[in-house]
């Protein structure tokens, strides 16, 4: 069944793309994505030799941006003791970036009208059997209220459709909506201090407009980099078969003053070593233009969706010994980079990846219906849902599984309040400094977390990992910045909030 | 808000305040954006010292972070330049 499009999404359509905001950034009337030569140097690095492997390990510890034959050659890597080697390095590297804090968030799905028509989306616009919805914005504040309230997330991914109910202005208006939120706890109030923002691609203007109301990160997903491949899956006719307009929107973003921006492709799409060079050369180009690499990078792998036949057909389908091997490859291709691993996986994989050490962002109590934090839904609706998700537990059960294998939560959002950003960030990133802020903010959040949240035992395996923590930084950071750690966290103890370095 | 401040000259003449102060004073300061609860870095050091960061607000659009403010006596006298210097890159 084919969804006719409406005379006013028509006109919107005809206005969202603006070709000079995608050729001046092409060279000689070209994408820096060369699908020829991605597969070139894919078989020019074939059988690599293990000491060049090292070599380019060694690189990736001292956190410098990979040359795209690097990537290459470990991507061809077959020996398995040697992958044991790679994802030995790539736990260092983040640990050497990001320390030992894991960061959680939720995704709020604001609304599923869409324009587009993606065969692999369940949003589609011609999917039938998807309900659609798009919250008002007090709706859109009940579910802020339960995020910031009642669970106790501090950093939200809110997620939109392309369509004129949800354009830039709707955007806009839902971002403030949820800075407003402010929640009484149990010992302090909640809110949610960062609001990242996974919508279609815009113009300059409207990129500028989400700037002045203090837009987190800027989240989109190139889906798949080969050319062929994703004009196949967005059909002509809608706004996504434009692929330039999609790969150009973060050097919009970052024209547009936005300077945090991410990366993604959607693995079981194309071929998977294919896609992680996409994402390397996305980055380097972004680097090369304005000194800024990619804040995050997504690596989601495609999942069920109600009536959507194409995921069960495709031929590209990631299997979880190669998943893991590609998380290893863009951890050390691009180091700096925040790395995000989603509730779309089950948890056994979850906890498999994580325990490597390489990831710095996932999710908890996850719920990607419209509206579905505040209906209180307990089993997935797929017609609510854009997919359907593979980990449905609680953020106290998530935090206290990383607490018992190490790991602290973090729900520091202090970098982009202060002007840790930019290229500033970039600074702090490459020299390891980050990390100490990462490591004195974790303990902060986690303990306001703790205090407001968590079950008794959460918290007891939570306060274990903060003693560790406090041990760590006592023989890390100066004896001035230990003393302040610890009058801020006696100040959280004693019920302020939002203390940060 | 003064969107007619043009952020690119303002950070030449941040950066010149912020060398100033670095060779005075040995201190870190840079320069913010204030966007909503975004504080976008858009001047000055890059390095930190690892103290919380302590914000003064220049005016509705801009304002100077340091960490290290107690080793600058001159502070007052600095943040009232820098208003001036945002007033005039206004004008």
């Amino acid at each position: 069944m084919t969804a006719v499009l409406t005379k006013k999404e028509k006109t919107w359509m005809d206005m969202v793309i603006r070709e000079e905001e995608i050729t001046r950034y092409m060279e000689n009337g070209k994408d820096f994505i060369n699908d020829d030569e991605i597969w070139e140097k894919l078989k020019k690095n074939s059988n690599p030799d293990p000491k060049r492997i090292r070599e380019i390990l060694q690189k990736s510890l001292s956190i410098q941006t990979l040359e795209p034959d690097e990537t290459a050659a470990l991507l061809n890597v077959q020996d398995t003791e040697l992958w044991q080697e790679i994802f030995d390095v790539a736990g260092k590297v983040k640990k050497k970036v990001y320390d030992n804090r894991i960061v959680t968030f939720a995704p709020l799905y604001c609304g599923n009208l869409c324009v587009n028509n993606c065969l692999y989306c369940g949003f589609r616009r011609d999917n039938h059997v998807i309900k659609r919805r798009v919250l008002t914005l007090d709706e859109v504040r009940q579910e802020a209220e339960v995020l910031a309230g009642e669970i106790g997330h501090k950093r939200l991914i809110v997620v939109y459709g392309e369509h004129p109910a949800t354009g830039p202005e709707y955007i806009r208006d839902t971002i403030q909506t949820i800075y407003e939120v402010k929640v009484p706890t149990k010992r302090g109030y909640g809110q949610i201090r960062r609001v990242n923002v996974n919508a279609a691609p815009m113009s300059i203007d409207d990129l500028k407009m989400l700037k002045e109301v203090g837009i987190g990160t800027y989240q989109v997903f190139q889906e798949t980099y080969h050319h062929e491949t994703y004009a196949k899956l967005h059909p002509k006719g809608t706004l996504k078969h434009h692929y330039q307009w999609r790969l150009y929107c973060h050097h919009r973003a970052l024209e547009a003053g936005v300077d945090d921006v991410a990366l993604g492709a959607l693995f079981g799409l194309y071929d998977w070593r294919f896609e992680v060079m996409g994402l390397l050369y996305h980055a380097r180009d972004l680097e090369k233009h304005f000194g800024i690499g990619p804040h995050t990078i997504s690596f989601p792998r495609l999942e069920p969706a109600a009536n959507t036949p194409f995921i069960q057909q495709t031929k590209y389908k990631v299997s979880d010994e190669d998943f893991k091997k590609l998380i290893a490859v863009i951890r050390l291709s691009v180091p700096y980079t925040g790395m995000i691993l989603t509730a779309r996986e089950p948890a056994h994989i979850r906890r498999d990846i994580i325990s490597s050490g390489m990831i710095t962002q996932t999710d908890a109590s996850t719920k990607i219906g419209i509206g579905a934090y505040s209906d209180r839904y307990t089993e997935q609706e797929l017609e609510r849902q854009q997919f359907e998700i593979g980990d449905t537990r609680s953020l106290d059960e998530v935090i206290r599984e990383l607490a018992e294998m190490g790991y602290i939560t973090s729900f520091c959002t202090a970098g982009y309040r202060c002007g840790r950003t930019g290229d500033r960030i970039m600074t702090l990133l490459r020299t390891g400094k980050e990390a100490v802020f990462c490591k004195l903010n974790a303990v902060l959040t986690f303990r306001e977390w703790l205090d407001d949240y968590a079950s008794e035992e959460t918290k007891i395996a939570g306060e274990k990992v903060i003693n560790k923590e406090l041990e760590e930084l006592k023989e890390r950071v100066s004896e001035k910045v230990y003393n302040k750690l610890l009058e801020y966290y006696r100040r959280i103890q004693n019920g302020e909030r939002d203390l940060y370095f | 808000m003064e969107k007619e401040t043009s952020t690119f000259s303002l950070s030449e003449k941040f950066n010149e305040i912020a060398n100033y102060v670095k060779e005075k004073y040995g201190a870190n300061i840079w320069f913010v954006e204030l966007l909503g609860r975004r504080h976008s870095y858009v001047a000055g050091h890059r390095e930190d010292s690892f103290l919380p960061p302590e914000i003064i607000y220049l005016n509705d659009r801009f304002a100077v972070v340091s960490n290290e403010w107690e080793k600058i006596p001159e502070k007052e006298g600095i943040v009232e330049l820098l208003k001036i210097v945002i007033k005039e890159a206004k004008q």
